[in-house]
């Protein structure tokens, strides 16, 4: 039986990945079959105009703009004492504004038969709750990363607040991560599992934490990405608000 | 003082050290090659920028786990791989690209490609992003790892962290991904408005 290479040889053999025996090989048979040539091309000519896509280049002056933006989100130097007055002014009963908002959205359900589009109008407005919620949430949560991955090693002792910030955002968390499976919302549901640990680690840490704990826990929220994460998922919902008060703003 | 004259190796060891001059220089000598990545990534100007932001903030935070023997230029291209990677799991409804920014982006001056060829670069352009932007993240990563980059599969493996199979099969889909979603082009039987569809 004639053999003929597949896609897959075809396209080891483009990259220069196929090993020399099937090489020479795929050349040889090429030579003498119109329909593997023709397939040959088809991969050859896709690829090529894949390659004809030119990234634009930034603009002059980008490298000092980029380096800007890194050092100011470079860790800063060791300084005064945790600096938790922000946070601290955000922190009204989170767990109470989460347990309100998950009954609220829990509660919105398709309101009967008779009412054909019921279904997508509580969906929708259980999505909205929900994110509203959430905004606050991950925001609250950027924050006491923030605090932690820049709070002074040799200042790491008073933790109190940190500690009770986190517990309550676990306490939250997992509420919201209910309406999130609700709602199938997969990827919020994951960051909140992704989040969760860590806050516990946070908030179940000894009353004086030393600095290699804190080194510890920073080495976690870094390897984990964590507080990128936290702000790319934080710009998602910000964009998916807005997509909704558009949609609902429409002309329709 | 200025350091441009220092070698990555020499920029790096400074900057484990705390100087943050010589991470500047890093910054300054790289961003350029991580934008293209982050853009061929995102598909997206602003999106790559916040990539690329990333990618540095992350490579400080590392630098003491950067191995000496190691090229940086590598080590910090698997960085941003990864954080493109975290950044479009992390924004999964992103609209594609506008096609008029790509029309944009390809015009050229008073001289050059008529109308027609600006249409249909831009055509092209789009589509092509279009047809990436419909990649996974995994398979995208190794196909423009490999397509784009040069790399091998073994450094795919090395960067993605997965296994030889699994980076050449992630590399097969995003190929047969690309060959159904371009086919119309190749076929120069499409229309402007079919292409654009």
């Amino acid at each position: 039986m004639t053999w003929h290479p597949d896609d897959d040889d075809l396209i080891l053999r483009h990259f220069g990945e196929a090993d020399a025996g099937l090489e020479a090989r795929i050349d040889a048979h090429l030579a003498g079959c119109d329909r593997c040539r023709g397939v040959w091309h088809e991969i050859t000519d896709t690829l090529a105009l894949a390659g004809t896509v030119e990234v634009p280049e930034p603009g002059e002056g980008f490298e000092r703009v980029m380096w800007a933006r890194v050092q100011a989100a470079l860790p800063p130097p060791p300084s005064a004492g945790w600096s938790a007055g922000f946070l601290r002014f955000w922190m009204p009963a989170a767990t109470l504004t989460a347990a309100v908002a998950v009954a609220l959205a829990l509660a919105i359900r398709p309101s009967g038969p008779d009412v054909p589009d019921a279904p997508g109008r509580a969906a929708d407005a259980r999505e909205r709750v929900l994110l509203t919620a959430l905004d606050g949430h991950f925001e609250q949560a950027e924050m006491l990363l923030v605090e932690v991955m820049n709070a002074p090693a040799d200042d790491a002792g008073d933790l109190e607040f940190q500690r009770e910030t986190a517990e309550d955002l676990v306490a939250s968390g997992r509420l919201y991560r209910v309406t999130a499976e609700e709602t199938g919302d997969v990827g919020l549901v994951r960051m909140l599992e992704d989040l969760e640990p860590v806050l516990v680690d946070l908030a179940r840490s000894p009353k004086t934490l030393d600095a290699h704990d804190l080194e510890s826990l920073r080495t976690r929220i870094g390897d984990e990405d964590l507080l990128f994460k936290v702000r790319a998922v934080n710009g998602e919902i910000r964009g998916r608000q807005q997509t909704m008060n558009a949609v609902s703003e429409g002309p329709l | 003082m200025n350091q441009m004259h220092l070698d990555d190796a020499a920029a790096v060891a400074k900057a484990r050290g705390g100087d943050e001059e010589a991470f500047r220089v890093l910054v300054e000598r790289h961003s350029r090659s991580i934008y293209r990545l982050a853009y061929r990534m995102t598909g997206r100007p602003e999106d790559a920028e916040d990539v690329v932001q990333e990618t540095f903030v992350r490579a400080y935070r590392r630098l003491a786990r950067f191995e000496s023997r190691s090229n940086f230029a590598t080590w910090l291209y698997r960085i941003g791989f990864n954080c493109a990677i975290d950044y479009m799991r992390g924004r999964p409804h992103r609209e594609s690209v506008e096609p008029q920014d790509t029309l944009e982006r390809l015009a050229p001056g008073s001289s050059g490609p008529t109308v027609d060829d600006l249409v249909f670069a831009g055509q092209v352009g789009s589509r092509v992003q279009q047809a990436l932007g419909e990649l996974s993240a995994q398979e995208r990563a190794a196909f423009l790892m490999r397509h784009y980059q040069g790399c091998t599969i073994e450094e795919i493996c090395h960067a993605l962290e997965l296994k030889t199979n699994a980076a050449k099969h992630s590399i097969f889909r995003a190929v047969k991904k690309m060959r159904v979603a371009l086919r119309p082009l190749l076929d120069g039987a499409a229309t402007p408005d079919e292409v654009l569809k």
